[in-house]
């Protein structure tokens, strides 16, 4: 991963929404046209059309004019990068419970009594 | 709980949420496993108030130190702890948290041990950069190989 990347917070926003969560959701499934995009989401275009241009702002997604229609397309590889990160995350407390759960091993012997 | 930005764990772990309180709450204990080796923990303290500091000074292999600042939010002894590292003592906005998160460490007794459930959010990965800078990254991710060695030190 780039020591760098001015776009993850972007990601990282466009992730925090659940509307857009459920957006990219579908999208991982296959491209879809906006109508069937905003479909389920019971929000009207120009509120899911937002939502689109923030998934595009970060990469998440990309979109193209076939006729009337806009196909959008979900950019997994984009995706990797905030897992990297979060995997990250999750590796340093993994190994921090493992520390605890190690130490607390070594005091078994030792009395429950509260330290002076 | 949002998976973007969000991670939990659990774990039944033996010793009874007692034990395990102790060794998040009391400095001496918590120096012993705070940090990844050869990171050390040459100063906790822990003011176990809501709006009571949660500081710890490590060092790094360089020799240099590298503080960490919190401020607890929730104590319920032997049950759940919660602390943040976007707010120092007394609540204060801190003006540049490490990670920007806030952990949810709950405790609860099971079969004789601990439940042990962890919940971190984050608030946004921008520091991370920071944190690489500091050489920081390539030491926890090789901490948990390196718990046999602390185990067996301690």
């Amino acid at each position: 991963m780039a020591q760098h990347d001015p776009t993850l917070s972007h990601i990282f926003q466009a992730l925090s929404d659940p509307t857009r969560r459920a957006i990219l959701t579908r999208l991982m499934a296959g491209p879809a046209p906006v109508s069937e995009l905003a479909r389920p989401t019971g929000m009207a275009l120009p509120t899911v059309m937002r939502h689109l241009a923030v998934l595009e702002g970060a990469q998440l997604i990309d979109s193209a004019k076939t006729g009337r229609t806009r196909l959008c397309r979900a950019r997994p590889a984009t995706l990797v990068a905030a897992n990297t990160w979060l995997d990250a995350q999750r590796a340093l407390w993994e190994a921090r419970t493992d520390r605890l759960e190690a130490f607390l091993e070594t005091l078994t012997e030792t009395p429950d009594e509260p330290r002076s | 709980m949002n998976p973007a930005l969000d991670l939990e764990l659990t774990r039944l772990m033996a010793a009874p949420p007692a034990r395990v309180w102790r060794c998040w709450t009391e400095p001496d204990l918590l120096r012993q496993w705070w940090a990844p080796r050869p990171v050390t923990t040459r100063h906790a303290e822990i003011d176990l108030q809501p709006g009571g500091r949660f500081h710890t000074i490590m060092v790094l292999p360089d020799g240099k130190d590298h503080p960490t600042d919190g401020c607890f939010l929730e104590i319920q002894p032997e049950r759940r702890l919660i602390f943040t590292d976007t707010l120092n003592a007394g609540f204060r906005p801190a003006t540049t948290p490490m990670f920007g998160f806030t952990a949810i460490i709950s405790l609860t007794p099971e079969a004789g041990g601990t439940r042990y459930h962890a919940l971190v959010m984050h608030r946004s990965p921008e520091i991370r950069d920071q944190h690489q800078a500091m050489g920081f990254h390539e030491g926890w991710g090789t901490a948990a190989g390196q718990l046999d060695a602390l185990a067996k030190d301690l």
